[in-house]
């Protein structure tokens, strides 16, 4: 495939872009997880509504 | 989805999130520490809903 390595406009392949795709989903929910439990300690603490 | 990586720099993409994440954070944790009811260090005492309830009269005491 000859556009595999020189089509993308960011110069990754798309072997690197699902790469780091899965490491950014993965860094992502766990983000995600981190907020809710801080905020739900925090709604625990002064619920703000 | 993951073709969006193939349109943005990861590098980039990467600066750019954190540094907005950071400044969002920062901005929060003041605009909270600035309050009475949500400043958790030395903050002055819960006083319940203060701002939402200030017209309703107390409760008479026995």
């Amino acid at each position: 495939m000859a556009d595999d390595k020189r089509g993308s406009l960011s110069g990754l392949t798309e072997t690197e872009a699902k790469e780091f795709h899965g490491i950014f989903v993965t860094s992502f929910i766990i983000f995600t997880v981190i907020a809710i439990v801080a905020h739900f300690l925090v709604w625990q603490w002064r619920p703000w509504l | 989805m993951w073709r969006i990586w193939l349109l943005f720099d990861p590098r980039r993409a990467l600066v750019g999130l954190f540094g907005f994440l950071i400044v969002l954070a920062l901005l929060i944790h003041f605009i909270l520490l600035s309050t009475d009811r949500f400043n958790w260090i030395g903050g002055h005492a819960p006083s319940a809903a203060a701002s939402h309830m200030s017209t309703l009269p107390e409760p008479a005491k026995p």
